[in-house]
């Protein structure tokens, strides 16, 4: 269940790493884009925030131009999006430049979940009118837990304690009070008629 | 047939105060209580423990059941036992407050105000004896499922956790309170 995919994805990102560059022309100036997707939460909940974050990295020499990120991956069935946008564009990233963009979603179903790539188009060059396409590194399988198990294991549950508390007001303290009335009423007046003796 | 007949008031009040049948009122008060103690941990199996109650409500009804049925059985064995105990500790401060508010009353007999006393006497007793029935057994029964619960069956299913938790609360409470001690 914990979330343990970096070693993959580092083995991800050198591919994509491998592949642009063998696309990319040599001797030629041209924007080369390294791209991630990670999922930054150690548990993944049903109907909790999943934080997944894109990161590109333009490691050529040029600026990369309409870079068009698509996420194809949480489909609407399956996912609800909190924040963010599963599609963005920038119009360019200069070159050793970092560029990141974050996506909030919200699994509906829990079980796993095969976490893939996110493509990314862009122009090398400003001269050049071909759109080169990669993918982002894939985080892989995740497992999502339901909730009513996430809940039960992490939650403090201080409401249903509270509850708990309340109810045994009837039960403990109201018959403690009567006893004690009583008990305290003619310890009393024993004492009060030694007393008096 | 005959002898019984022939019980005077005072008899059948000794009679009464010293069987273990309980008033219709007592047994109303006792299973009452006991089904409000025995459904309380259904709270917390449904709330912590994650119990479906739709699903587990066969379960819930027996088990509060069979828990109630002990749980009132503790009651009125432990108030038995109390009450003797009860009435030899208040029977002198009963007396004395029921012999002053008879001061003044010169017409009656020493026969008619023993029997007022030895009616308050019972009266107290039982009183006292019962609320701290209650309170003993309740706490001692939540105190039970309690630890039963969350440190003896920890491990186990919810389901199996709740029978073993519950019933095994109410019998211990309902064997001690056989106990004459």
């Amino acid at each position: 269940m914990v979330w343990a995919q970096t070693r993959p994805m580092l083995k991800k990102l050198l591919l994509s790493l491998a592949l642009l560059s063998c696309i990319a022309a040599e001797g030629e100036e041209r924007a080369r884009l390294l791209a991630a997707k990670r999922v930054h939460n150690l548990y993944l909940v049903e109907g909790r925030d999943i934080v997944v974050q894109y990161s590109l990295h333009n490691v050529g020499q040029a600026a990369a131009i309409n870079v068009q990120l698509t996420d194809a991956g949480f489909s609407a069935e399956d996912f609800d999006i909190a924040g963010g946008q599963l599609q963005v564009k920038f119009d360019r990233i200069a070159p050793n430049a970092n560029v990141s963009h974050t996506v909030v979603v919200k699994p509906k179903n829990f079980g796993y979940f095969n976490f893939t790539a996110a493509e990314v188009s862009y122009q090398p060059s400003e001269d050049s009118a071909e759109i080169q396409i990669g993918y982002t590194s894939e985080p892989g399988e995740g497992g999502i837990i339901a909730f009513r198990d996430y809940d039960k294991k992490f939650s403090p549950h201080v409401f249903d304690w509270l509850i708990f508390a309340l109810l045994m007001i009837p039960a403990l303290l109201v018959p403690f009070m009567m006893w004690f009335n009583i008990k305290s009423k003619y310890t009393i007046t024993s004492r009060s008629k030694r007393k008096a003796d | 047939m005959t002898n019984k007949a022939k019980l005077t008031k005072e008899e059948e009040l000794l009679l009464q105060d010293f069987s273990r049948n309980v008033s219709k009122k007592s047994l109303i008060i006792f299973h009452f209580n006991a089904l409000i103690v025995s459904a309380i941990p259904i709270w917390l199996y449904w709330r912590i423990h994650m119990m479906e109650p739709l699903s587990s409500a066969v379960i819930f009804i027996v088990v509060t059941a069979v828990a109630t049925y002990l749980v009132a059985m503790a009651y009125m064995n432990t108030k038995f036992v109390l009450k003797h105990k009860v009435a030899q500790k208040v029977e002198e401060a009963v007396s004395r407050e029921v012999m002053k508010k008879l001061k003044d009353d010169k017409n009656m007999s020493k026969k008619e105000k023993d029997e007022r006393i030895l009616w308050k006497k019972n009266e107290v007793a039982e009183s006292e004896a019962t609320t701290f029935s209650l309170f003993y057994n309740n706490a001692l029964f939540l105190m039970l499922v309690v630890v039963g619960s969350f440190m003896v069956f920890k491990s186990w299913a919810p389901t199996s956790n709740y029978v073993c938790s519950t019933l095994g609360a109410a019998g211990i409470i309902a064997l001690f309170s056989t106990s004459s001690q």
